[in-house]
């Protein structure tokens, strides 16, 4: 076991290799002056007018006067130092934004995996429960349904509803800004009151999935011999839900959490950007938008190295949960 | 409540499969009854609906369709919800599942799934339970520190014993152990099989015991019910239906259990179980079965009392009698001299049996068999063939009668007649059938001795013929008629050993297959031992001694049996 176990860690460390390396070859492979690429865009990025000045910045910054290989062990000098670059765009390190705008795209994510692993998982055994009976069928319909709209839908149509329509819930952004709190309650629910809705989006766009995976789980699990051995043994039903069935079901659908933040982190960025939440998701749409490479770089960066570290809390877990794992 | 009112007794239960598309019937109108600590063992092929009936005693099948009565202790358990039944399960009716690795709960410790029961139905402090847990783990032999490990760490006798402590934490008033032995080293279950004894000594449960293991019900239990296709066929006292099953289906199990015969090649039951369980409107053993005629493919037979506490559900009253001699006699006048070949015999063949009848030569053998089929008449007795006398030569000249496979194939025909003739002759006498359904049963008897049927060979004459396959025509003209009893007369001796084996183990598997009864007649003991069910031991025209094959060649009682044994098994005895 220890032995796997240090082999998982050092698939993490290739993998992050890779992307790294990826990060560092994607802008020098495209071909031509990639700030020539950058000058010459349409009117609608006319923001950027890279000076002659700038482009001489760039060119240093990036060493690209240097050998490749040169370049590459600067790079990967500066990213352990925890230097991710510098943006032109904001006028800041990439580092610095990446950290001041992730805790909300995680406290997002966060949420809404719990918010639908706990509904679907719910849903889900209801449904198994009543496998093939009317609840079960219309349970699935419906859920599935809801699992084919896209989360950027759901958004717009809630944003219509509730936030433009009946006014219940604000329009963009995670905290009123310039607001005179009178106590942390009521800062922490104006956080809450603007999470609301794009939590929400996410929750419904992934609750397909959880109840999905749910469902299938449960049924397994009930049709197993144990499950035949606790209503044996006259146990009342509440039991054999939790411990025998629940404990069991639970065990592909811990997995399927962590695995599925990688995917919540794609629909959080379209998420965000309906609803204007300053979280990783705006920050990557204007980074692409005036192509300020060191922060889509450094996005990618973090997010991958978000999604390695829930595989691993995904194997813990799992590891504590399933007896036949650990021995 | 008195002291005969059965613990558990099942009227006319059925359970049907709901969900499987067809409907499956798993147990067709099943009764039994169980007396406080009583047992009761249930053989039968996997398939017959040992474990449906067990599961639905407990009411634990879910997509089922159940007609009848389940009462325990007089209280119908199909009566009450499962908020009731939870008062009966595991407190008072316990089971044994089938081990597999999935019985146990893969995430919850061997403790943990031990004290839930106890929680559910008694209130005991966690004290009292952790002393209870560890006082049945020891009472099934598993060392208590295994509690707190979980079910894969366990091997598949240890986890067989967790399930016996599981099932007896309540102390169930009854206990139903199902297949407890699959899957489970000759060590493994013989612990099994003391441990179930001595607990049900102690504890005085009563139990089902399901177990296609014959050996294993012989040992535990007082009564045993033979189930086919989800029917009872054959109930009775274990000792009775073990040692003189009564449903040609109880016998071929037993036939097939390793356990039962020390030098007896095994042989299944001819014929498939049937795949999908449907209700036959006949016998649904008919297809497979020795002795069924159409009669028994119209209507189903009953359960009845065939003999005193033995009950059988056959049309025929269970295992028919083919062929039963009384007081036979048989004298020649030689010159001056009579000479008495046979003194006195009584025989008995029954459907589907391989009678061996042993003896040195000159002791009477031929003449018995002779007379058997009515070539020669005797001086005294009758012979009656499926309870008609047989007189003249009516039994031989019928289709699926009796025929007799001569020692010396061609004495009786003339060496000059071609193979087909010589097959086909018994047709012709009876005049079967059209001349080409004659030469059609001529060919397929020939196909089952695996002679061919090219015309060349159709054509060749016996003489050309060499002493196996001359021995070989001589049985497939036997067989062409169909027959239900077979005589055979020294056909091997005239053999090489090789030809000899493989003529015993081709004939042997045509009676497995055809299903009819063999008198097998020889002075080769060995080969006798390995075919036969019963032994007559035939000496100077005299029976001397008759029984269950195995146990006349493991102890034999006559003084010149024993001699006869111990000449022809010098070699064993010495080795
Ligand atoms: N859950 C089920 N659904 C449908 N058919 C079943 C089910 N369980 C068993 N059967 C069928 O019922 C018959 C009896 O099975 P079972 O009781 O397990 O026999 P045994 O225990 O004697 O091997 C078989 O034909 C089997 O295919
Ligand atoms: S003789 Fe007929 S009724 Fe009896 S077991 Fe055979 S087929 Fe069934
Ligand atoms: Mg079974």
């Amino acid at each position: 076991m220890q032995h796997k176990s240090r082999m998982r860690i050092i698939e993490y460390a290739i993998t992050i290799w890779v992307i790294i390396t990826l990060n560092f070859l994607l802008p020098r492979l495209i071909p031509g002056d990639p700030f020539l690429v950058l000058s010459s865009q349409e009117a609608e990025d006319e923001e950027i007018i890279l000076s002659e000045e700038q482009r001489q910045y760039l060119f240093e910054y990036y060493g690209l006067d240097q050998p490749i290989h040169k370049q590459y062990f600067v790079y990967m000098g500066e990213l352990l130092r925890g230097n991710l670059g510098f943006s032109l765009y904001y006028k800041q390190p990439v580092s610095e934004i990446i950290i001041s705008r992730l805790p909300w795209t995680v406290f997002m994510v966060i949420s809404a995996v719990v918010l639908s692993t706990l509904i679907g998982t719910i849903i889900g055994c209801i449904s198994a429960w009543h496998r093939e009976k009317w609840v079960d069928k219309s349970l699935f319909l419906f859920m599935i349904f809801f699992s084919e709209i896209p989360s950027f839908l759901i958004g717009l149509i809630l944003l219509f509803v509730f936030a433009a329509g009946l006014g219940l819930f604000p329009l963009a952004g995670a905290v009123t800004h310039f607001a005179d709190f009178q106590s942390g309650w009521s800062r922490i629910w104006d956080v809450i009151h603007h999470a609301i809705l794009p939590v929400t989006a996410l929750t419904i766009s992934h609750l397909g999935g959880t109840y999905l995976l749910g469902r299938n789980s449960m049924t397994t699990v009930l049709e197993k011999d144990y499950l035949r051995t606790a209503w044996a043994k006259g146990l009342s039903q509440s039991r054999i839900i939790f411990r025998h069935a629940l404990k069991n079901a639970l065990l592909p659908i811990v997995t399927r959490v962590f695995i599925s933040l990688g995917s919540l982190v794609g629909g959080a960025i379209l998420v965000e950007n309906v609803f204007s939440y300053p979280g990783l998701g705006t920050l990557m749409r204007q980074s692409v938008r005036v192509h300020d490479y060191p922060v889509i770089q450094g996005i990618f960066l973090v997010v991958t190295i978000l999604v390695l570290l829930a595989n691993f809390l995904a194997d813990l877990v799992y590891k504590k949960l399933d007896p036949r794992v650990s021995s | 409540m008195s002291a005969d009112k059965p613990l558990l007794d099942i009227r006319e239960l059925s359970v049907t499969y709901t969900s499987s598309n067809p409907a499956v019937t798993a147990v067709s109108n099943l009764s039994l009854q169980i007396r406080k600590g009583e047992s009761l063992g249930i053989i039968g092929e996997s398939g017959c609906g040992k474990s449906t009936l067990a599961l639905s005693i407990m009411r634990l099948l879910k997509d089922v369709r159940t007609e009848g009565e389940i009462l325990f202790s007089g209280v119908n358990l199909m009566d009450l919800t499962e908020q009731q039944l939870r008062k009966y399960r595991w407190e008072k009716i316990a089971i044994v599942f089938q081990n597999s690795l999935e019985v146990l709960n893969p995430v919850l410790t061997i403790a943990e799934q031990l004290e839930e029961p106890i929680w559910a139905h008694e209130k005991l402090t966690a004290k009292e339970s952790n002393q209870r847990i560890i006082k049945v783990l020891n009472m099934v032999g598993l060392d208590p520190s295994w509690k707190n490990a979980y079910p894969h760490q366990l091997s598949g006798g240890m986890r067989q014993r967790v399930l016996l402590a599981m099932a007896l934490v309540c102390e169930p008033e009854l206990l139903i152990v199902d297949e407890p032995t699959t899957a489970l080293d000759a060590a493994s279950k013989n612990e099994i099989y003391h441990l179930l004894r001595d607990l049900q000594k102690r504890i005085g449960f009563a139990m089902i015991l399901i177990s296609h293991d014959v050996a294993f019900i012989s040992r535990l239990t007082s009564q045993v019910m033979t189930m086919y296709c989800g029917q009872v066929v054959e109930y009775g006292r274990t000792s009775d239906v073990l040692k003189n099953p009564m449903h040609c289906y109880t016998r071929g199990l037993l036939n097939a259990s390793a356990q039962f015969f020390r030098y007896k090649d095994l042989w299944g039951i001819g014929g498939k179980p049937p795949e999908e369980m449907r209700i036959y409107e006949g016998c649904p053993f008919a297809p497979r079965c020795c002795q069924s005629s159409d009669n028994c493919r119209k209507s189903r037979p009953e359960l009845r009392y065939v003999a005193l506490e033995r009950q059988v559900a056959c049309h025929k009253g269970g295992i028919e009698t083919f062929l039963k001699a009384e007081g036979i006699k048989k004298s020649f006048q030689v010159k001056n001299r009579v000479i008495q070949a046979v003194k006195r015999a009584d025989i008995e063949i029954r459907s589907g049996e391989v009678v061996a009848l042993v003896g040195e030569s000159g002791s009477g053998k031929s003449t018995l068999a002779h007379t058997l089929v009515g070539i020669l008449s005797p001086d005294e007795g009758s012979v009656y063939f499926r309870g008609k006398k047989v007189e003249n030569h009516w039994a031989s000249r019928m289709m699926e009668g009796m025929q007799i496979i001569f020692q010396d194939p061609f004495s009786a025909t003339s060496p000059r007649m071609k193979v087909l003739d010589v097959v086909k002759e018994p047709l012709d006498i009876m005049k079967w059938g059209s001349p080409e359904e004659r030469n059609e049963a001529a060919c397929r008897a020939l196909e089952a001795v695996r002679l061919p049927v090219n015309p060349e060979f159709l054509e060749r004459y016996c003489y050309s013929l060499s002493g196996g396959q001359r021995q070989r025509v001589a049985i497939a003209r036997a067989l062409v008629t169909n027959p239900k009893l077979v005589i055979a007369d020294e056909i091997t001796s005239m053999l090489d050993p090789s030809n000899q084996a493989n003529i015993l183990r081709e004939l042997k598997g045509l009676q497995n297959r055809f299903g009819f009864a063999m008198l097998y007649i020889t002075h080769e003991l060995h080969l006798a031992r390995k075919v036969a069910d019963k032994v007559y031991v035939m000496h100077e025209g005299e029976i001397v001694e008759k029984g269950d094959a195995s146990e006349v060649f493991e102890k034999p009682k006559h003084l010149y049996t024993r001699q006869l044994f111990s000449e022809a098994f010098y070699e064993e005895s010495k080795g």
